[in-house]
């Protein structure tokens, strides 16, 4: 007792002797100690998406086979629940309880053409547009005049009864047209890749038995094309506004008789008081059918993906309801595509985008290795959809060397958000990051990305953490990145669009979509059970063409259950 | 610092590297990089490594039969069903007792728990069930479903002798 109270004493003549050194600077340190606490407090968020559901982003089945994983499901439709199956539409008159429809192309149309929705359910008579963006300009179609020209088209092509049309187009709106019309008016779509040179192309349309052609005009040399494909009876040519005056009803000699050749904007024109504006009247019984693709392979010409309706609108609802509610696509959003309409992942996308009463915007150039600058101008989008090999590019070239020490000091302070959970917003921070990567850019609006990335692409062009992060600071958008192989419609799997977390190495793939479910094969049983397996990626689920694939890379399922490619 | 203070005497009215200056001045950069400390993504325990689905037969099915805290399992037309969540039932001392780690079939068409429900020899051909009526048969099928819905499917059951029996 008697020794406590010399120590008390002295504590408080230290207190005293320190505070007698309190001076202006001391009341600064104080206030900013306090401004910044107050701060931290204030400006605290919850993060987007709750960590546990980043840390186990997919359902792993209770059993499995020897020599396989267990098999991934999306948390959407877990073990032991059917995956999604199609759009589950809903037709006016069938009482509400009822299970909706799978759907087809054709209600996708439908949908785009009825509207936006109220919240009560009436409609608001809000369509979405569709623009064709060439160079710095937007040009913008309606959709009843669209409907006009599907009608037109269908009709032009079911009266020559032709079964299967290949379209070989660049992204424009004559493309959604064909797919479309060929879903109404019954006919198989062939999307075959533009700028083809004319053999791979001859032999394309000799696999796929093609008997009608739409073609860019001027695009290919017609006479070397139909001296092997005797079967094409009808050619259309899309003619660009340039070439318009021009007379493109040439026909090669040797098939005079039998292949009849017209221009769409003539069809367009001379159809335009009999075609009408409403959407064709259809049995939604009857199957639509299908619109194949071409998956570039690396060493052959490439193969014919046949997707039946079923695995499209499997796929196309799977990417909708995979993004949270509030970040799915809505009426007042403008979605981009830089990547090939021929490719199924921006496919699946726009026709998602359509569904969900979006307006679009198709560009001339898309592909998958175009200049992002280039091909975001003219309009200003809320959603790009891209391929790696495009992002990956320009980031690489662009955006990495225009990072100075101010950009990276932005960078820095709004990777912290990030790693917080949340995204951060466009504040003094997030203008410094970007003030040197993305100054040609001019995308106020963006707020999400989707990019794909071909299982069989070249490996550098591969995503990494790291790449994500940047850029979604330097764009401000959040990211969705979706794994695509043959065969599968739309994605196998694809991240989560809260997903910030930057994790070292090449960016895993998320959870598999809610139409697919993976498993890996060929994995070896000496592993112990609590490592991660590692084997060939098998997908399965409605979106897959015969249900179920096996991918000629392998994977590994990682300790957060998302989908990482091997190597 | 008392040195560095003595040789500039009005730096001692206005110091700015005084003690409490410094105790805050630490105080702030600790709050800093509390903010702004790298953090590692939550991670979740794994959860139980899944069942490998094996091929059974009546010999090696036998085995599971719950006692000595052995899973319980039982077979359905060939499909076997890990009954181990309804060890009251199934397992040792339950009502069903007598099917566990058995083929359970005609038992459960006949609705009957008796021992002559089983077939009595492990090493022949499974019981093929060629002798049940429509209402026997419907049974089954509704049993079968309730299991379905309610326990894993974690093997098959063939016959001894079978090509897919595994070679023991």
């Amino acid at each position: 007792m008697a020794n406590q109270a010399p120590i008390l004493e002295k504590l408080d003549a230290a207190l005293s002797e320190l505070l007698a050194d309190w001076n202006i600077y001391t009341t600064l340190f104080a206030g900013i100690i306090a401004a910044y606490a107050i701060y931290s407090v204030v400006s605290n968020k919850d993060p987007d998406v709750h960590p546990f559901l980043l840390a186990r982003q997919s359902t792993a089945s209770p059993i499995r086979q020897t020599g396989e994983s267990a098999t991934y499901r999306s948390l959407e439709t877990p073990y032991g629940f059917p995956l999604r199956q199609g759009l589950n539409v809903k037709d006016p008159g069938a009482p509400k309880w009822t299970a909706g429809r799978r759907g087809d192309l054709r209600d996708i149309w439908k949908t785009a053409v009825r509207g936006a929705l109220n919240e009560d359910g009436t409609t608001s008579g809000k369509q979405g547009k569709i623009y064709t963006v060439l160079g710095k300009n937007a040009v913008e179609h309606s959709l009843p005049q669209v409907t006009q020209e599907i009608n037109v088209i269908g009709r032009h092509l079911q009266k020559a009864e032709v079964k299967t049309v290949a379209v070989c187009l660049t992204d424009s709106i004559e493309l959604l047209a064909a797919i479309f019309a060929g879903s109404f008016y019954g006919f198989k779509i062939v999307l075959i890749p533009h700028n083809l040179p004319a053999e791979t192309l001859s032999s394309y349309l000799q696999n796929a038995k093609v008997d009608a052609l739409i073609a860019e005009a001027g695009s290919m040399d017609l006479a070397l094309v139909t001296k092997t494909n005797k079967q094409v009876s009808v050619v259309i040519w899309v003619a660009k506004y340039g070439n318009r005056h021009m007379d493109w009803h040439e026909v090669p000699k040797d098939v005079k008789g039998t292949l009849r050749v017209a221009v769409w904007h003539e069809l367009a024109e001379e159809g335009r008081d009999l075609a009408g504006f409403d959407v064709p009247d259809y049995d939604p019984t009857t199957p639509a059918p299908a619109v194949n693709t071409v998956w570039p392979s690396g060493s052959k010409a490439g193969d014919f993906i046949d997707f039946k309706q079923e695995n499209l609108v499997a796929a196309i609802s799977a990417l909708g309801s995979a993004l949270p509610r509030n970040q799915r696509f809505t009426s007042s959003d403008l979605v981009l595509s830089i990547d090939s309409l021929s490719r199924s992942y921006p496919l699946c996308q726009i026709f998602n985008a359509m569904y969900s009463n979006a307006s679009i915007a198709l560009n001339s150039v898309a592909g998958e290795n175009v200049d992002f600058a280039l091909a975001t101008q003219g309009v200003s989008p809320t959603v790009i959809i891209a391929s790696s090999r495009t992002m990956s590019e320009y980031h690489d070239s662009v955006m990495k060397p225009h990072t100075g020490l101010i950009s990276s000091l932005g960078r820095w302070v709004q990777a912290r958000t990030l790693d917080a959970g949340n995204m951060p917003s466009q504040n003094f921070f997030g203008r410094l990051a970007q003030v040197g990567p993305t100054a040609e850019l001019s995308l106020e609006k963006l707020r999400l990305l989707c990019i794909s990335h071909r299982v069989d692409a070249d490996a550098s062009v591969r995503l990494t953490s790291e790449q994500l992060t940047d850029l979604r600071i330097y764009m401000g958008a959040r990211i969705v990145y979706a794994l695509t192989g043959p065969g599968i419609a739309g994605a196998i799997a694809q991240t989560n669009v809260f997903d910030y977390r930057d994790l070292s190495g090449p960016s895993h793939f998320g959870s598999p979509l809610s139409s697919t479910e993976i498993t890996l094969t060929g994995v070896s049983e000496n592993q112990a059970s609590e490592e991660i397996p590692e084997g060939q990626i098998s997908v399965a689920g409605p979106a897959v063409v015969d249900g179920k694939t096996t991918l000629s890379v392998r994977g590994r399922i990682g300790t957060d259950n998302t989908l990482e490619l091997s190597a | 610092m008392a040195a560095a203070e003595g040789s500039t005497p009005q730096a001692e009215v206005m110091s700015i590297a005084s003690p409490i200056n410094l105790i805050l001045l630490s105080l702030f950069v600790v709050l800093l990089y509390w903010n702004f400390r790298p953090k590692q993504p939550v991670t979740l325990p794994r959860g139980p490594p899944p069942v490998v689905f094996r091929t059974y037969t009546p010999k090696t099915l036998i085995e599971f039969n719950g006692e000595d805290g052995r899973p319980v399992f039982l077979a359905v037309r060939g499909r076997v069903f890990d009954v181990s969540p309804g060890r009251n039932f199934y397992g040792p001392g339950g009502p069903y007792e007598n099917f566990a780690g058995r083929d359970a079939s005609r038992g459960l068409a006949h609705q009957s728990f008796d021992e002559e429900m089983l077939t009595k020899d492990l090493s022949g051909p499974l019981d093929d069930l060629k002798d049940l009526d429509a209402d026997q048969l419907e049974n089954l099928q509704s049993w079968e479903e309730r299991f379905s819905e309610k326990y894993l499917v974690v093997g098959k059951l063939v016959a001894e002798g079978d090509p897919e029996a595994p070679k023991s």
